[in-house]
């Protein structure tokens, strides 16, 4: 008999927020490249401020997919995941509009 | 345990450097990436070049793996004797009852990040356990109130040995009410188990919500179509319309044009916190295709008896 374990899921939206530091556990991304992200404009930290800063958990999906597109693709250059990221970004607004629109 | 043949599925000699390795690895994962690839069976595939290249990316893996000697795909093989002292966790108990037989060869190589360094054993690292992710498709009605979903799991989870064998698991998951299409949700601490004290992976939802046959939703908000006759348009009528809720009197006012959004305030999808958003009917203006002689006679009284001209704006 399996036994079963029950759980709650939490929305990753602009609601909840993360720190740096749990945005890298869950992303499985360093922190130098989560700050590359920031500086190329594929995230946004809700609060700025160093060690301190804090992102919306909805980040946590963005720096999922950045980590995936790295793995996937077996990336070097963290500032090539970042422009990927953003052209996928524009992808899924513009599908997001097209839904909308039809 | 049944062999895979690594180097045969990225395509590359059993001596390749590790650039030929990845250079091999990225031109299978832009031609198998489920987002990238029209292939049939693209994620399948990728998920076997994936497994490869994890395990021969890494020198301490490809030497394990090495070791292994070379088999026919599929062929039932046991590894050399001592290869877990060297690579692996030692067993307990005098190794006497110890078995390869049900392990994957990826749960293998996966429980061996961070063990092997040089054939030392490194026991008091640390090590995350996998996250895992999984699509679920639920009606509207069900994100409108929230659910409960289970999930059937197959986990690879360290033995009394420290090796990864797969267990069967069964997970509960609350879905809170107010989700919506392509949102993501984590549920800590049902992924994989860590190892050495590392923390349990996560388990992370792809939400999928089935199309209504009368809403739409965007973020909170929903939209519905509202059909008006001519005359509810012009004159302005009150009308029963269905909400998730319950069906409600909205009040249209004179004037209504089509495309206009009517507000019915809060009655879209709610969080657990209490956030809502609105419902909004868009205004359609309905036309009877069936008219009898006097309603087309009242039709051409009113034709003949205004100046009003919608294509004012054309001329």
């Amino acid at each position: 008999m399996v036994k079963i374990e029950s759980s709650t899921a939490l929305l990753l939206d602009d609601r909840g927020t993360v720190t740096v530091a749990e945005l890298v556990e869950q992303s499985g991304l360093s922190e130098d490249e989560l700050s590359v992200l920031v500086d190329c404009g594929a995230l946004e930290p809700r609060e700025r401020g160093g060690a301190s800063r804090r992102f919306s958990a909805r980040c946590v999906v963005t720096a999922r997919t950045a980590r995936r597109l790295r793995d996937d693709f077996a990336l070097d250059d963290t500032h090539a995941v970042a422009i990927l990221l953003r052209l996928m970004q524009r992808i899924e607004a513009l599908e997001r509009e097209l839904r909308r629109t039809r | 345990m049944k062999y895979k043949d690594y180097y045969a599925t990225l395509g590359v000699a059993r001596d390749a450097s590790e650039d030929e390795i990845k250079k091999a690895y990225r031109k299978l994962a832009r031609k198998y990436h489920p987002d990238v690839s029209k292939e049939t069976d693209a994620e399948e595939k990728f998920k076997e070049v994936s497994e490869a290249y994890e395990t021969l990316r890494d020198k301490e893996k490809r030497a394990a793996y090495d070791n292994l000697g070379s088999h026919a795909p599929g062929e039932q093989f046991q590894p050399p004797p001592g290869w877990e002292r060297s690579f692996g966790e030692q067993p307990s108990g005098g190794g006497g009852s110890f078995s390869f037989d049900d392990v994957d060869l990826a749960d293998l190589f996966a429980g061996l990040r961070g063990r092997a360094r040089s054939g030392a054993r490194r026991p008091e690292m640390k090590i995350p356990g996998q996250d895992f992710e999984a699509a679920v498709r639920i009606s509207f009605d069900q994100a409108y109130k929230g659910t409960e979903v289970e999930f059937d799991m197959s986990v690879a989870e360290p033995d009394e040995n420290g090796v990864l064998r797969r267990v069967p698991r069964k997970v509960r998951v609350r879905i809170p009410k107010g989700v919506t299409g392509g949102q993501k949700l984590r549920v800590p601490g049902k992924g994989g188990k860590g190892i050495n004290g590392g923390r349990d992976g996560d388990l992370y939802l792809d939400i999928d919500v089935e199309s209504h046959p009368l809403y739409r939703a965007e973020g909170l908000d929903l939209y519905m179509d509202l059909p008006l006759a001519p005359w509810e348009a012009v004159l302005g009528a009150s009308v029963e319309v269905p909400t998730p809720a319950g069906r409600v009197t909205l009040k249209v006012p004179p004037g209504t044009q089509a495309g206009q959004k009517l507000r019915l305030s809060g009655r879209g999808l709610e969080r657990p916190d209490g956030t809502s958003g609105h419902l909004y009917a868009v205004a359609q203006i309905a036309v009877p295709t069936v008219v009898d002689e006097r309603q087309r006679a009242l039709y051409g009284e009113l034709r003949d008896a205004t100046a009003f001209n919608p294509r004012a704006h054309m001329v």
